[in-house]
């Protein structure tokens, strides 16, 4: 495998970064890619833009002070989240699986419930009275359910004698899910992220229980009381996309008639299968279909209802905010992930890769390696992203995934964000209670 | 006109604003009894002349404290003096010789006398706060200053001249003042003096009395609108109303150990009220703007026949109110004499929505902001928003019984149906093609009508003891037949034509015809006043 991307070092190239980006329209638009500003432009004034008058580009920098982007130099602080890989085997054995099917690679192992509250103590300690989040994942981390447990028993007590909060997580395929779950997940207000990739055609073709049987029914039988009551808890469906079957508006609609209020898409980068990966022309044909499933969108929150679409939600929430991160995650920064024996690594997706081990939870987290990891990913020494307009918004790609794929779909990135700008623009003026501007008292 | 608008957080937060900070405009004062005193003004004095740095104290004499070589009016890079040979000599002196000898230790030099257009007036002996007022007399321009030292004849003459304080243009305070040096001698706040001083020399005003804290999203108790609390109370729980004077409040006040322990709960002020926890602003703020101006003249066009609708009911509602007069006890005829006089305010201030609605309309008309011409609007509307979220009632002419006012009431709440929809006007007025003009009307309009709720709860509070009966203020009003009203529905038709002439000729200020309606309605009113006396209501509709 070829790698595509320096990690190190400043960049060779010297083409100048892209300091903006032009939305031409009804009502141009110019996103400043310092500090994330959406400039709402008179038409006179974008065409001496595009023509690249120094006075017109004067006036437009003028509008705001230069943003310094966070290098990660010194000063990083503990992560406040951590994920435990509880149960590195499963109970479905996925086409696309990045985990090989749930097989870990032949690894199967189930975290012994010592590492986990070691790992509970570290993160509670190291935060310092910041809030924290603990994650369950796997494989499928309700075949560890004592370990699953215990650790939500240990972390809150331990959480109530340092006086921090602590908040919990769990990426599930659903289909384990007793009463005594559901209760945990509600009374603990749970972010509980199911896997399902919509309809049951759909989601069993690659989703695949072992014993033969739909993995789309047995998981709704299962999660039909959470969707139903979800108490405290926040549910979300996660579908991955392969390249088999790009639609995204019908798996929506699909996993909304199931009973989810939150549902997002990703599309598959790597998978130990590589048909079912995106390549070349997938990219512009998963963007229509991206695009076609964001306008279905439109209608229903014009018309006053919530979101749905996570994808597009989030984009609106940090379009908004004028969200710039110099990263594509909280990978090593705020974020790590234990492996079942007791590894830091950078993330969920890294576990077991030698190039990624941050340290033990026996030893502790190595901070010089983890400021190492980010300083080398800062979006601005990455190539092609140092140039991109849309490089903070996000952030160079999956640190995994670029390191075995490489970076393949920038422009179905870019489409989908310039796509994004412009449905912020009308949102903003359709529906502006959505978007609060503090400060504007009457 | 601008040409870039930010769009979201990052944009709006990094728009780079000439001016002053924010902190330094009036509205950002938290106190309520000595508006404007945000800073010394002793302080913006004291570098009346460029260059130089006095200090106006109590004691006779006007000492320099200070040369200050790097003062932005004497380069002529950073200010363009009134005289530029002055401002070269000037500067030239205070970096040479001159500027040394006002230095020199264990000497004192005063300022000895100020010149001004011919006049001159000696410093020397008076008190340094009389000194400052002289000072403070002198006008932007040159002036001829002598210093002396003291204890010695020595004397220096010096010419400049006086110090712009803020551009004329920008408002920003000229930058020779350095940061905290206009606020420098005023009281500290939230600290053990900010019990007991009373020389009002707060840097930030301090709060006496102020109203309760407002529970965000939950009805305010009228009462709680009505009384004020003591803001220094130790108990901090206590919404009792403060007593009147500093004195009596005193004893229920923290003590200085406390203030000293306690003072972060001291709450910040905001409209009065006392707040704790995060404000929230109002979420009608961002209500949704109409599409186009043809659909916010539509929406004007009936707005504004709500308000004429509800005017009249407030009219008619008022003249069912007893005369003080015609009832007995001190209390009652108070109550009456209270409930009359606000009804007839808020009908008025609804006369003047109707009026701003039309002035919209017009405006909008003529800015060429619409696509077709509209009429006045002066139809009276047939149905009014209800007691519920999106119900309607009938349009109605009945007197002020306890149900009636609750009715007023829902009409006028904030968040209510009127107040939503002129927060949509708002919202569009508020895009940058409408101009400020139009944006202001449409805020009296909403800041209005969030009085007129106020005033409503205040009435219905006032007649509270008295509601187990409400005949003993009501008269037993029946609305009057054409024939029996047709003095007062004469004037009343005639001063709507008055309107409609003068709304149609968009001069809102000036109109004689203006004029002409307000003198029809005083005798509109002595007609509908005769009437009521005789148990009738003039039939407006």
């Amino acid at each position: 495998m070829s790698q595509l991307v320096r990690i190190e070092g400043q960049p060779r190239a010297t083409v100048p970064p892209q300091p903006w980006h032009l939305l031409d329209g009804e009502r141009p638009l110019v996103f400043v890619v310092e500090g994330s500003r959406l400039f709402g432009v008179d038409p006179e004034f974008f065409s001496a833009l595009q023509e690249g008058r120094v006075d017109a580009e004067e006036a437009l920098m003028a509008s705001g002070a230069p943003v310094v982007m966070e290098d990660f130099t010194s000063g990083l602080p503990e992560p406040a989240a951590i994920s435990l890989n509880i149960a590195q085997s499963c109970n479905l054995s996925c086409t696309y699986c990045y985990a090989d099917e749930g097989r870990f690679g032949g690894k199967q192992e189930f975290m012994p419930v010592e590492v986990a509250f070691q790992a509970v103590d570290r993160l509670i300690e190291g935060a310092a009275g910041r809030r924290v989040t603990v994650g369950f994942i796997g494989g499928e981390p309700f075949l560890n359910r004592g370990v699953l447990y215990s650790s939500v028993e240990y972390a809150l007590a331990r959480a109530r004698t340092k006086g921090c909060h602590v908040g919990f997580s769990v990426t599930t395929n659903g289909t384990l899910l007793n009463d005594s779950d559901v209760r945990l997940l509600r009374d603990n207000g749970f972010a509980v992220s199911v896997s399902l990739d919509g309809a049951a055609g759909l989601n069993d073709r690659h989703r695949r229980a072992l014993n033969g049987t739909s993995a789309f029914e047995s998981a709704l039988e299962r999660l039909r009381p959470l969707l139903r009551d979800p108490g405290r808890a926040r549910v979300a469906a996660r579908a991955t996309i392969a390249r088999d079957d790009l639609r995204v508006a019908e798996r929506i609609e699909a996993l909304a008639e199931a009973g989810f209020a939150d549902i997002g898409v990703s599309p598959l980068r790597t998978s130990p299968n590589p048909d079912l990966v995106l390549r070349g022309e997938d990219w512009s044909r998963l963007l229509e279909q991206m695009i076609r499933a964001a306008e279905q969108e439109w209608l229903r929150v014009r018309a006053g209802a919530g979101f749905r679409f996570s994808n597009l939600a989030i984009a609106m929430k940090q379009l908004h905010a004028g969200s710039a991160k110099p990263l594509p995650c909280g990978s090593a920064a705020n974020y790590v992930s234990v492996s079942a024996q007791g590894g830091y690594f950078t993330c969920h997706r890294t576990i077991d890769d030698p190039r990624f081990s941050l340290g033990t939870t026996e030893q502790g987290m190595s901070a010089a390696r983890r400021e190492h990891f980010l300083q080398a990913r800062h979006v601005d020494r990455q190539e092609p992203c140092r140039t991109c307009w849309a490089r903070y918004l996000c952030g160079g790609g999956c640190h995994a995934e670029v390191l075995s794929a490489g970076r393949s779909g920038c422009d179905y990135i870019r489409g989908w964000l310039d796509y994004c700008l412009r449905f912020y623009d009308r949102l903003l003026r359709e529906r502006p209670d959505l978007f609060p501007y503090p400060g504007e008292v009457s | 006109m601008e040409k870039i608008f930010a769009l979201n957080l990052t944009a709006r937060a990094d728009k780079t604003v000439a001016g002053n900070p924010v902190t330094t405009r009036l509205e950002s004062g938290v106190g309520n009894c000595f508006p404007g005193l945000e800073f010394d003004h002793r302080n913006l004095d004291r570098r009346f002349f460029p260059g130089l740095i006095f200090n106006f104290g109590t004691s006779p004499g006007v000492p320099l404290v200070g040369v200050d070589v790097d003062d932005p009016d004497l380069d002529p890079a950073t200010f363009e003096a009134p005289d530029a040979n002055a401002q070269r000599v000037l500067r030239t002196a205070l970096r040479g010789q001159v500027g040394r000898d006002l230095q020199q230790a264990n000497t004192t030099w005063v300022l000895d006398s100020i010149q001004q257009k011919g006049i001159s007036i000696s410093l020397r002996t008076q008190p340094g706060l009389t000194a400052w007022r002289l000072v403070r007399s002198l006008e932007a321009g040159e002036v001829e200053i002598v210093l002396a030292l003291r204890g010695g004849n020595r004397t220096i003459p010096l010419t400049g001249w006086r110090r712009t304080f803020v551009n004329p243009k920008t408002g920003v305070i000229s930058g020779a003042f350095q940061a905290g040096e206009l606020t420098q001698s005023l009281c500290s706040p939230w600290m053990h003096d900010f019990r007991d001083c009373v020389c009002t020399y707060w840097a930030s005003n301090h709060p006496d009395i102020v109203l309760a804290e407002q529970a965000p999203g939950v009805e305010p108790d009228p009462d709680a609108e009505e009384t004020p609390i003591d803001w220094l109370r130790s108990d901090r729980a206590s919404l009792d109303a403060a007593a009147p004077t500093e004195e009596d409040n005193r004893e229920g006040q923290m003590d200085h150990y406390e203030i000293n322990l306690r003072w972060q709960d001291l709450a910040i002020v905001l409209a009065g009220h006392e707040i704790t926890s995060v404000f929230t602003p109002r979420v009608l703020e961002s209500a949704n703007p109409f599409e186009t101006a043809d659909a916010l003249a539509d929406e004007l066009m009936s707005l504004a026949e709500l308000e004429h609708a509800v005017a009249l009911e407030y009219l008619y509602a008022m003249f069912s109110i007893r005369n003080p007069t015609e009832v007995a006890g001190q209390e009652l005829q108070e109550a009456v004499e209270f409930v009359s006089h606000e009804m007839l305010v808020i009908a008025v201030s609804e006369m003047r929505h109707l009026r701003w609605a039309n002035q919209l309309i017009w405006e909008l008309e003529h800015a060429g902001l619409t696509t077709k011409p509209r009429e006045p609007s002066l139809g009276v509307a047939r149905q009014i928003p209800g007691k519920e979220p999106g119900q309607l009632r009938d349009r109605a002419l009945s007197r002020l019984t306890p149900d009636r006012l609750d009715e007023f009431i829902a009409v006028e709440k904030p968040s209510g149906t009127l107040d939503g929809e002129y927060a949509r006007v708002l919202a569009t007025l508020r895009q940058p093609k409408y101009g400020d003009a139009l944006e202001q009307l449409a805020e009296r309009i909403l800041a209005d009508g969030m009085e007129h709720y106020t005033r409503f709860r205040q009435i219905q509070r006032v007649l509270k003891p008295f509601q187990g009966d409400p005949e003993r203020y009501l008269r037993t009003l029946t609305p009057a037949t054409k024939t029996q009203a047709q003095a007062a529905l004469t004037l009343y038709d005639s001063l709507v034509g008055d309107l409609r002439e003068a709304y149609r000729s968009g001069d809102m200020e000036d109109a004689s015809r203006i004029a002409s309606a307000r003198a029809k309605m005083f005798g509109l009113r002595d007609a509908a006043e005769a009437l009521a006396n005789g148990g009738k209501g003039v039939p407006f509709f």
